[in-house]
């Protein structure tokens, strides 16, 4: 067993089990999920030890179906007597909210009894002394990038390494567990210059160690960030071309995907209702789920529901296919679910417009601001309005001529999303989403110059 | 009356006893946590429950339960945090726990049995809050009945209401801190906040408005009168916003309205002079103790000591009663918030804001209820004075930037002011600045000193906490709005 992991998944698969025979013999219908994570995470700035933990959660939580009522609880110890409380109150709950047919657990025909699992699990070294290790390289690399190049200052390197276990039992007899790992480094670069100070972060994360990026290369992005960032100023507020980079493109492909989950729809809080069928982007954007990517950093045999995903389209030619359904949202919306009741898989969205990497983005943005990250701001799920403070580059005939801050960024997704004239092939992979840079023709910039 | 005896009593009850544990064990734990030679060391007991209870478009379509409990331990030396936790906190585990932190802080471990620690019971009684159960199952009819009250209430207030979804959490939390001075506290924190948001649609537009209501206390901490006013803002809110024109865009003067937009203060001062962006050099105020920082006039304020309010606490999350902390004062930067470690290697004593989203995270230098005291101005002569600007009263959060100062705000709530007078509601502003630029073009401020209704949390480092923020209505000459516009 992992030496991060305190308990085995058969343990898991026990108390979910005996969790649902409780409710069982209560008369209801139950479905139990269990959850157990160990983590170790190493701090390092300057040579010296900042914070070194061991650290992980657990939890077991219920859901019982009684009558069309439900109730949920949760704990986070898993012995008899604890799940024999949150059986019972879970009980209490379904007595006093009020009936819902929808509300009830999926067919269990439509349970992924057996079937494809992708591996979310690689075994790689996770010990608190490797972390250390990886961290104290990564401190090292930093130092020596600031020592030749005195506007930099190294800030913390961080190493941190996650194993988990989750069981689901329903009380149809469906009952599976899965392991996860996850591997995490990020450094913090610290930039000054006259005209202030700065700083920027490059973090890399993956399910097994040997496929993070190196940490030579991973300290290079963070003190390129920095250095990009300095001399940064403000640009006269106008409409103009903006290029998202392909983190912050990432973001807005999440809203899109959140505007057609299902809990969004059914509550009509989606600044695209009624979509399926109807064309919301720019026709030359496709988005692809795939729930069963080797490794994918959102992916999953079935949902906290039992139910598979599928590798499908979301959107085709700019037209939605589908949506993000779990049972019950399905069945508000006269659907059946997607598998899709803890949000959505690996997504990619892909374009067949002209396009390139970055440089040849830059020149199709030619003179406009380029969005390297979000700063704060909101989009209003009901009416789609967004608006965001940013940081930046300015760009002028397709050159970076200076940094940007202190500037907004505001529109509407519907607009946004129609307005999309390109999607980069500088690819990046952003937790569940990848996607390229993206190009949106005309946005109102807010800014004091 | 709450924390002295009355909740290490209550803590010996709820932790202690179930787990087999004694005084003595803890002290043992202690001592052997220690023994390398820790300048700080200490252990974390919590044990929390929480029910809530959901309604949905006229009915309680679900309600909820969860409960955790457990044990961290810290040791500290000079700048190196050692850190692990358990969910079992029997005697075994925590010891098992406490050499986890030894083999991390990479002490070894000696051979000979370290002495156990005795324990005194330190931090004092306080009256910020009671101690009651705040998630008895037993409230569960009275809080479906307030849930459906509200319903009716925003119902009734306008037909363009489409959407009502009401929302009640209650929470219970009991901690026992001891450390390896052989200081021992306790406290018992109740927590309950009461949510709507509704959706007004009319002639196709739809608009959200929402509210909250969050208090230490149970379900009698919550009148009539108090709910009522919560359901006409998120009504009014929505309705203003169906109406709401574009944004304008550009440097202008800005209005903000008293309570919640205090919250500029929370971010544009409060974080940046949490004391371990201090010791890194990380904060844009780094250095500048006791240099003007801001307009005369303006006073802001970090007291944990203020009844009823969220961010109160008998003692923090390390064992120390919360100080009122005085951060600026007519304008220059006066002070800092320490935790213990922090405090430590700064030469400094904590002053009680070491705190810690629960027993698995590690306590910071975090805010408690911090706000800008009250100036001399007529809030009415206040807006009055802007020529053109925007009149800011609800804010959706709020984020800074600690290396460099800038921070943003985006408004759920705020209108168009013409030559003195609200012209029109507007619809998504973002508002820019740099924390030391808007503090010194603070020209007016009012005299209506008011808090969040108890909604505000703050996060840092991936921890969530619950804090209030307040000000009175203040005008601030130039700031960057951003809307749609042109």
């Amino acid at each position: 067993m992992s030496e991060l992991l305190t308990q085995s998944e058969a343990d898991l698969r026990d108390a979910a089990s005996l969790a649902v025979d409780l409710a069982a013999r209560r008369g209801a219908k139950a479905r139990a999920s269990v959850h157990h994570e160990g983590i170790a995470k190493i701090a390092v700035r300057n040579g010296e030890v900042e914070t070194a933990e061991r650290s992980g959660s657990q939890g077991l939580g219920i859901t019982v179906f009684h009558d069309s009522r439900q109730g949920s609880a949760s704990t986070a110890g898993f012995d008899r007597a604890a799940i024999e409380r949150v059986v019972e109150e879970a009980m209490l709950i379904a007595q006093h909210v009020q009936p819902d047919v929808d509300a009830d657990l999926p067919a269990s025909d439509r349970l992924a009894h057996t079937g494809p699992a992708p591996e979310l699990y690689a075994d790689s070294p996770r010990s608190p002394d490797m972390l250390l290790d990886a961290a104290q390289v990564l401190d090292r690399a930093a130092n020596e990038i600031a020592a030749c190049d005195n506007r930099l200052r190294a800030g913390e390197c961080v190493a941190v390494a996650t194993e988990g276990l989750w069981a689901l039992a329903t009380s149809d007899g469906f009952c599976r567990s899965v392991q996860r790992s996850n591997d995490a480094r990020w450094s913090v670069m610290l930039a000054h210059d006259e005209g202030g100070s700065t700083s920027a972060f490059c973090q890399s994360q993956e399910r097994r160690v040997d496929a993070l990026i190196p940490p030579d290369v991973l300290v290079g992005r963070a003190a390129d960030r920095a250095r990009q960032a300095l001399g940064a100023r403000t640009i006269g507020s106008r409409r103009c071309p903006v290029l998202f980079d392909p983190f912050t493109a990432a973001k807005l492909v999440g809203e899109l995907a959140g505007a057609l989950t299902g809990h969004a729809q059914y509550r009509r809080m989606s600044f695209l209702p009624d979509p399926v069928g109807r064309c919301v982007s720019a026709s030359h954007l496709d988005l692809s789920e795939d729930p069963f990517e080797p490794l994918g950093l959102a992916s999953g045999g079935f949902d906290s529901e039992g139910i598979a995903g599928s590798s499908r389209a979301i959107l085709r030619q700019g037209a939605v296919e589908g949506l993000f359904l779990s049972t019950f949202s399905g069945r508000k919306l006269g659907m059946p679910s997607t598998g899709n009741a803890d949000g959505f898989y690996n997504l990619r969205l892909t374009s067949s417009a002209a396009s390139g990497d970055w440089q040849a983005m830059l020149e199709m943005l030619g003179t406009g601001l380029v969005v390297t990250e979000f700063q704060g701001g909101k989009t209003d799920p009901a009416s789609g309005n967004w608006t965001q403070a940013i940081k930046g580059l300015w760009v002028e005939d397709g050159r970076v001529v200076h940094a940007v801050t202190d500037v907004t960024l505001a529109s509407n997704m519907p607009a946004m999303l129609t307005g999309i004239r390109a999607v980069g092939l500088d690819v990046e992979r952003q937790g569940a989403i990848r996607t390229g840079s993206i190009l949106i023709d005309d946005m109102q910039v807010g800014g004091t110059a | 009356m709450n924390g002295g005896d009355i909740a290490i009593d209550r803590a010996r009850a709820r932790l202690l006893g179930p787990a087999g544990l004694d005084e003595a064990a803890i002290g043992r734990a202690l001592g052997h946590l220690a023994g390398g030679g820790a300048d700080l060391a200490d252990l974390f007991f919590e044990t929390t429950s929480l029910r809530s209870w959901r309604l949905e478009g006229g009915r309680v379509t679900n309600g909820g339960f969860a409960m955790r409990q457990g044990v961290g331990a810290r040791a500290a030396h000079g700048g190196h945090v050692s850190f692990a936790h358990s969910a079992d906190m029997r005697e075994g585990a925590l010891q098992d726990t406490v050499r986890a932190v030894r083999s991390l802080a990479r002490d070894g471990d000696t051979a000979r049995q370290p002495q156990g620690i005795a324990l005194t019971p330190a931090g004092g009684r306080h009256d910020l809050y009671p101690v009651i159960d705040a998630v008895a199952v037993e409230d569960a009819t009275a809080w479906i009945a307030m849930l459906e009250r509200i319903d009716q209430l925003a119902r009734e207030h306008d037909p363009r209401i489409v959407r009502i979804d009401a929302n009640v959490r209650a929470q219970d939390t009991t901690v026992l801190i001891a450390n390896a001075d052989g200081q021992m506290a306790g406290d018992v924190r109740p927590m309950t906040i009461l949510s709507v948001m509704v959706v007004a649609e009319a002639e196709g537009h739809r608009a959200r408005g929402q509210a909250g209501l969050g208090r230490r206390a149970g379900q009698r901490g919550f009148d009539a009168v108090s709910v009522e006013t919560m359901v006409a803002t998120a009504v009014r809110m929505a309705i203003n916003n169906l109406d709401a024109i574009p944004a304008p865009v550009g440097e202008m003067p800005v209005v903000l309205g008293p309570g919640y937009p205090g919250v500029l203060f929370h971010e544009a001062v409060g974080h940046g002079l949490e004391s371990d962006h201090h010791r890194k050099h990380l904060s844009a105020f780094d250095g500048k103790v006791g240099e003007r920082i801001a307009a005369s006039g303006v006073t802001v304020i970090d007291d944990g000591g203020i009844a009823g309010r969220l961010g109160s606490l008998g003692v923090d999350d390390e064992g120390t009663t919360p100080d009122r902390t005085v951060l600026v004062e007519d304008g220059v930067l006066t002070g800092l918030m320490h935790d213990r470690v922090n405090a430590g290697l700064m030469n400094a004593r904590s002053t009680g804001n070491g705190r810690r989203q629960s027993y698995a995270h590690l306590p910071m230098p975090r805010m408690t209820n911090t706000f800008l005291a009250n100036g001399q101005d007529d809030p009415a002569d206040i807006i009055a004075s802007i020529d053109r600007g925007i009149y800011a009263t609800e804010f959706d959060g709020g984020q800074v930037d600690i290396v460099t100062g800038r921070f943003n705000f985006t408004t759920i709530e705020a209108w168009l002011v013409e030559k003195g007078k609200l012209v029109a509601p507007v619809r998504g502003a973002t508002l820019i600045g740099v924390g030391n630029e808007a503090l010194r073009h603070i020209s007016m401020v009012g005299n209506d000193l008011a808090f969040d209704t108890g909604m505000a949390t703050c996060g840092k480092q991936g921890q969530t906490l619950s804090v209030s923020v307040g000000q009175p209505t203040l005008r601030i000459d130039r700031m960057m709005v951003g809307g749609q516009a042109g």
